[in-house]
């Protein structure tokens, strides 16, 4: 909804100023009275059903466990770390959601443009069962699709290296760099490092003069960089490959059946919609730049990268604001199938603290900030390209 | 014109407001309501029961929709004292998340499903007797070969998430033995019970009887799981709202009831027989003596048409898990204490 508060509405008519003033000074003072009553009747209920309220629970001790979490937890921590835990799980969860969808949505976008029958008739075959179709159905039939489909009773190597059961699927990992946090960082500040360079090298293009080779450079320090970390590490480094016992797999890196159907579900889901966002934005761009493009030589490929994809941009933006928020909501369909993300965990804490409201004011307080925020940057950006769309077009 | 276009939407405004009102006022609680969950029950003439989301010999509808199990039943035991009628009873089938705040709201009159009394959950709810005295079981595939918890190190556990009972105890195993789970949580004891059968983990722990039943009545090959009981003891109440004496006594005397006519021979076949004829004391709780009825205020035969319509607390338990059932459970500790169990009946009077 905020995605679209950047597209400028027309003026409302101006009504009467006083008469108006009135109404809407009585509907606000209304509402406020109606929250206010609600407040009021609530806690009364609650005091006289002897249910204590109050936020001194999140300080106790959790004394749960939490399956497969991005940040480490222990039953021993408190009930707000194990909310913290498991608002990373969610934002985690999402991000390689959005992520996945994105890259899926836009191909399959461009696959429904396609002149090529087939291409174009799978790609709508996917767009419309998404979309005409509940997502839990997909979650449930998915995972039950894993427990069909998956080898039972010995993990069994299905790519080189690559090791699948029911119980989940590994990849090769390395081992000996040391803890996880510090590579993060590093990896982090590479891909900042690496953001400014591309910045600087845009600003250089623009002025006249010779070109500095700012990318080249910032990758060769990179690569320098690694390269001197992995000489200085390298000693303990070794290849951890998964290896099969019975069902199990022990080594490697590990994704859990219910992550990976949470994701891939998720993905696919969401991706039917992207797909109808990004066809949309490339029809909604005149066809006249198609046949400008073509009358200057240039392949099919190249007009909808270099001229209609950067147009399509200022269309497509604010939707696909609504269907990043849509996919963080959707994230909590996990629940059905054992992925612990925010939902999940705080059906846990409510049951084990029975403080409900709070419980469920806390889930909306986090939903609700998570999503303005991504609307906001979101809104950030749509500006931005809105602006430069104007500009150049 | 313009004051045409003011008009309806003043008018709009004016109704919206009224409305608004008018619900606001609903909302608003009556003064000098009769407080307790009594009033509300005989004011509506049945009573609502909390029971799981399907457990045969628990808690679950059958074919033609109507509720069995050890749990229902005793719920049905409470309305037959209450309303003197054992059908005039409600199910609400609830999750475990569900549970306590339904107690605590009033949206069920009385909470019957495998509920273990804790001192935390007690705090919140009002534990009124022990119905069911179960432990925990690991329950996995006979091909394991597992004697012992300890031999069961490193392998996948599916469970219920929701803080259970279950889950502390494997973490109390992990310590004790030294050894390590890995676990897969489930929303709900029916997603945790179907990720085992698919091989989704070695190992599916549980509530006793609850596994039990799952195994006999869902496995393809129930001769296939190997059940192990752990020691860790889980009572397993009835629990209504805090601060509701009158129905408090209902429950817990009703239970009492139910334990007290299977030690005293009373069934559901003789009770006719036993009113008229059987001793003393017998006689005066099923309705010769006045004053029990009038004490806790309800109908003089109140303990005659419990145990008429619904029968004594062995009958319940054959009737719903016994070995006339497929799930055939062993009572375990859930015999007279006369046999070796924890059962005992309070006294009526001295």
């Amino acid at each position: 909804m905020s995605a679209q508060a950047a597209v400028p509405a027309p003026p409302p008519r101006p009504p009467r100023p006083a008469r108006a003033l009135v109404v809407q000074s009585a509907a606000v003072a209304l509402a406020a009275a109606a929250v206010l009553l609600v407040i009021v009747t609530t806690l009364g209920n609650l005091q006289a059903r002897g249910i204590p309220i109050g936020f001194e629970f999140l300080g106790d001790r959790a004394g749960f466990k939490i399956a497969d979490t991005v940040v480490p937890f222990v039953p021993d921590h408190s009930y707000l770390r194990a909310i913290g835990v498991a608002i990373v799980n969610t934002l985690f969860l999402s991000a390689l959601v959005c992520l996945a969808a994105t890259l899926i949505g836009s191909a399959l976008g461009v696959a429904r443009l396609s002149t090529n029958p087939l291409v174009s008739g799978l790609a709508a075959v996917w767009v419309e069962t998404v979309r005409n179709t509940p997502p839990v159905l997909l979650l449930i039939f998915l995972y039950a699709g894993w427990g069909e489909a998956m080898p039972v009773g010995e993990a069994q190597e299905i790519l080189p290296g690559v090791l699948a059961s029911i119980r989940g699927v590994a990849i090769p990992s390395l081992t000996g760099l040391g803890s996880a946090t510090p590579l993060l960082l590093g990896a982090a500040a590479a891909v900042g490092v690496y953001l400014a360079a591309e910045l600087a090298a845009r600003r250089l293009a623009r002025a006249p003069g010779r070109r500095f080779p700012v990318r080249r450079v910032a990758l060769l320090v990179l690569a320098g960089l690694l390269a001197g970390f992995l000489i200085w590490r390298g000693s303990g480094l070794a290849l951890d490959l998964p290896q099969a016992q019975g069902d199990d797999i022990v080594g490697g890196a590990r994704l859990t059946p219910e992550f990976a159907t949470v994701v891939f579900g998720l993905a696919v889901y969401t991706a039917g919609f992207i797909a109808e966002i990004v066809r949309s934005g490339i029809q909604a761009v005149p066809r006249g730049q198609w046949e400008a493009g073509r009358a200057l030589g240039l392949r099919e490929g190249t007009i909808l990268r270099r001229v209609v994809a950067p147009q399509t941009l200022r269309v497509i933006v604010p939707p696909m604001t609504s269907q990043y928020i849509n996919t963080i909501k959707n994230s909590t369909l996990a629940i059905t199938i054992g992925y612990s993300e925010f939902m999940t965990v705080m059906g846990t804490v409510i049951n084990r603290t029975n403080h409900a409201l709070e419980g469920t004011l806390i889930i909306v307080a986090v939903y609700m900030a998570i999503n303005l925020a991504l609307a906001a940057l979101l809104n950030l950006y749509n500006r931005r390209v809105q602006q430069r769309g104007r500009g150049n077009g | 014109m313009s004051r045409r276009r003011i008009h309806p939407s003043a008018r709009r405004a004016g109704l919206a407001i009224a409305g608004l009102v008018s619900a606001l006022a609903a909302c608003a609680p009556p003064a000098g309501e009769e407080r307790g969950a009594i009033p509300r029950m005989t004011g509506r003439d049945y009573v609502t029961c909390g029971a799981s989301q399907g457990i045969s010999g628990l808690s679950r509808p059958d074919e033609k929709g109507v509720w069995r199990g050890f749990d229902v039943d005793v719920c049905r035991a409470f309305a037959a004292a209450l309303l003197g009628d054992a059908e005039k009873i409600r199910f609400i089938p609830l999750n475990a998340a569900q549970r306590l705040p339904a107690v605590q709201t009033g949206e069920i009159d009385v909470l019957s499903r495998t509920t273990t009394m804790t001192f935390t959950r007690d705090m919140a709810i009002r534990f009124v007797a022990v119905t069911q005295f179960d432990s925990d079981v690991l329950i996995f595939r006979r091909s394991l070969g597992a004697a012992k918890p300890a031999d069961l190190n490193g392998r996948t556990v599916c469970l219920q998430s929701g803080g259970s009972s279950a889950d502390n105890t494997l973490t109390r195993i992990e310590r004790e033995a030294a050894i390590r789970f890995e676990r897969v949580y489930f929303d709900s004891t029916i997603t945790a019970r179907d990720a085992y059968f698919s091989g989704r983990c070695d190992v599916y722990v549980t509530d006793g009887f609850l596994g039990a039943s799952q195994v006999a009545t869902v496995a393809r090959r129930p001769a296939d799981h190997s059940l192990l009981y752990l020691d860790h003891l889980l009572p397993q109440s009835v629990a209504i709202a805090r601060g509701d004496d009158r129905w408090f006594d209902v429950v817990r005397w009703t239970v009492n009831l139910l334990i007290w006519a299977e030690q005293n021979g009373v069934t559901q076949a003789n009770v006719d027989q036993q009113l008229k004829s059987g001793p003393d004391e017998v006689r005066r709780v099923l309705g010769e003596d006045p004053a029990f009825g009038r004490a806790i205020g309800l109908d003089r035969r109140w303990a005659y048409n419990v145990i008429k319509q619904v029968g004594n607390y062995g009958e319940i338990w054959e009737r719903n898990l016994g070995q006339g059932t497929r799930i055939k459970a062993e009572r375990r500790l859930n015999r007279p204490y006369k046999q070796g169990g924890l059962l005992f009946p309070f006294p009526w009077d001295v």
